[in-house]
């Protein structure tokens, strides 16, 4: 019973601050100089009534509030506006870039969990042994690189100096394979998806490795632990029971990081000129169609905030020593 | 975030300029704490006196004996490190863009440490309706994603190296908030606060002259991972072109260096200034880790 309150309470929660984000974004794409009309006229090339008639067809016009209503009335609906640049609903422009984003992330986070998580476990395990310290001193580094840095140098060794892969985007334009390999399905994009997927995995493994390393070192410490060695279980059976314990901090982590891989990968994303949201966001920002740079910006924080609810629901779920207060 | 301990004993007697000079002298204990300190403290003061040791000013063009534009020229004597597309030596910009990327760590956590060590005291100590709104902004922090975020913000408010310090501190507190805070809930129920408390202390007194005394260690911590997120964050926005355009900093040599192309084969305009980021923040976050130690013994 104190699980579902809570998860109520949760849930109103994560609704406010998704609506508050949402506010905030509203008053913040306004507070620019100028309206979206001058963007759109240019330099003052149209007579002043044409751009009032603008403004009136927009909106614009009305008051702050009542533009602020009709922006929430018209999200409900899942209509998030037209883009000024491309002159088409966001939604259609927004969409197929999510996909390609996922498409993106998905095998670096299964690699950069997998292999954190299971280097994390052995250091943790091995600790005080030349092996972990030299170990966690390596698993520090990535997390100093710049990402776009390890990018560019991927970039000028495998694509301009060797030639292995191609230096950015998603698919060839016209792409005719000429070998049996190159016509296996697939090999275009799994080309354009390496030196981008590397990249990745490389950036995002140092924090699951710490995090399970340190809460392996946490649970080595714990009493059942103790008592586990003192029946005499199995070097093989106090490394299982130790894992499964450890798992737990790791979880609260996986989340956080989906959501942050889901949101940080603009760099990635711009280095390689991979067609995803984080792309997207950054030249629409560049180009000022703020109701695509609104909506992807929206869309990478609510991905975040919802996350965290999931978590927070599957950890109370988990550890039933958790109290709920 | 796991909950971390407090190595030391808490104590009223903990005085704040006594506890910050046993906390410089901490990452010179061991030896990859020495080697960072070396390497931050250089960067400090090649930051100090970059434009006097650089030997050509940063954006200056240089020119062949033809009179063309050395535009990318290999290193050679003249040019230790070679030049950009433009013409400008390397060298020279990698030495004056250091004190950007010092300006900025050191500000961001200047601004990060008292946002969030503020929240995170007024927030514990008080409980009640002033922890949950104060919360409440934490829990809508955590939920922006940072470099979006910057781009968004930098770009709205036009490109410049204060407009970037103000972005990453808006946003960047939210972490030291939420452990100060966790801090301070259990610190407040030792006896040496009740005392205060009891012999009439101001609230105001009880936070900043028995709390904060105490929670320094952790802001220390906090400082260093603060500088190293802050250098990244700002490398990153002007490495996405929404950099102040008249400030050399390491982030805009590789905007730069890509924008042009040139990391086709210029590898000493792209390699030294990756290099000099990754010294700089891996050296920041070894001072961290030795500060880490003696928040939580577990990891020593």
């Amino acid at each position: 019973m104190m699980f579902w309150r809570y998860a109520g309470r949760r849930l109103v929660q994560t609704v406010v601050t998704l609506f508050l984000l949402l506010t905030i974004m509203f008053v913040m794409f306004r507070l620019i100089p100028g309206d979206p009309t001058t963007m759109l006229l240019g330099t003052g090339e149209l007579p002043p009534e044409a751009q009032q008639q603008l403004r009136a067809a927009w909106g614009l016009d009305r008051p702050m509030w009542e533009q602020y209503l009709s922006y929430l009335a018209n999200l409900a609906r899942g209509d998030l506006g037209l883009s000024l640049y491309f002159r088409r609903p966001v939604m259609e422009i927004v969409l197929p870039m999510l996909g390609n984003t996922l498409i993106l992330m998905a095998p670096i986070l299964v690699i950069a969990l997998a292999v954190g998580i299971w280097a994390g476990a052995y250091l943790g395990w091995h600790r005080g042994e030349r092996v972990e310290q030299i170990g966690s001193l390596i698993a520090l580094l990535p997390r100093a690189l710049p990402i776009f840095w390890i990018a560019i140098l991927l970039l000028m060794l495998f694509s301009y100096r060797l030639g292995w892969f191609p230096i950015g985007g998603m698919r060839e334009q016209f792409f005719y394979p000429e070998t049996w390999i190159q016509a296996l399905p697939g090999y275009d994009l799994v080309m354009h998806l390496t030196l981008p997927v590397i990249a990745g995995a490389i950036y995002f493994i140092s924090d699951p490795l710490m995090i399970t390393r340190t809460a392996m070192l946490e649970v080595r410490g714990e009493d059942y632990m103790q008592f586990a060695r003192a029946q005499g279980l199995s070097n093989r059976r106090l490394r299982q029971i130790a894992r499964r314990n450890a798992f737990l901090p790791v979880l609260t982590y996986i989340a956080i990081m989906v959501g942050f891989a889901l949101g940080g990968q603009v760099l990635l994303e711009y280095v390689f000129s991979w067609p995803g949201m984080g792309r997207l966001m950054v030249n629409s920002v560049a180009q000022r169609d703020y109701p695509v740079a609104q909506a992807t910006f929206f869309l990478m924080a609510a991905v975040v905030i919802v996350l965290n609810f999931i978590v927070d629901l599957l950890y109370g779920w988990l550890d039933p020593r958790i109290v709920y207060d | 975030m796991t909950d971390l301990a407090i190595a030391q004993t808490p104590s009223r007697r903990a005085s704040v300029l006594g506890t910050i000079g046993s906390l410089i002298a901490l990452p010179f204990r061991t030896w990859t704490g020495a080697i960072a300190s070396v390497i931050f403290l250089t960067f400090c003061v090649i930051a100090v006196i970059g434009p006097w040791i650089a030997p050509y000013s940063p954006n200056a063009n240089h020119f062949n004996a033809q009179g063309e534009l050395l535009r990318l020229a290999a290193p050679s004597a003249a040019h230790w490190l070679g030049t950009t597309y433009y013409g400008s030596d390397v060298l020279s910009q990698l030495i004056v863009g250091t004190r950007i990327v010092v300006i900025v760590g050191l500000t961001c956590a200047l601004f990060i440490t008292l946002i969030g060590t503020n929240v995170g005291l007024i927030s514990g100590y008080y409980g009640g309706r002033v922890d949950a709104v104060l919360m409440r902004i934490t829990d809508l922090a955590f939920g922006i994603p940072f470099i979006p975020f910057a781009v968004v913000l930098v770009a709205l408010l036009a490109p410049s190296t204060w407009n970037i310090i103000l972005t990453i501190s808006l946003l960047m507190w939210r972490t030291a908030a939420r452990v100060i805070r966790s801090q301070v809930l259990s610190l407040k129920q030792r006896a040496f606060v009740k005392a205060s408390q009891i012999a009439g202390a101001s609230d105001l007194r009880i936070i900043y002259l028995h709390l904060f005394p105490n929670v320094l260690p952790m802001t220390m911590l906090y400082v260093a991972f603060d500088i190293a997120w802050a250098v990244i964050a700002e490398a990153s926005v002007s490495f996405l072109g929404f950099g102040d355009p008249n400030q050399m900093s390491w982030g805009q040599m590789l905007y730069l260096a890509y924008l042009s192309g040139a990391i086709r084969h210029a590898w000493w305009w792209t390699i030294p200034p990756g290099v000099c980021l990754t010294l700089f923040v891996g050296s920041v976050f070894l001072i961290g880790r030795e500060f880490e130690k003696l928040t939580n013994p577990k990891l020593a």
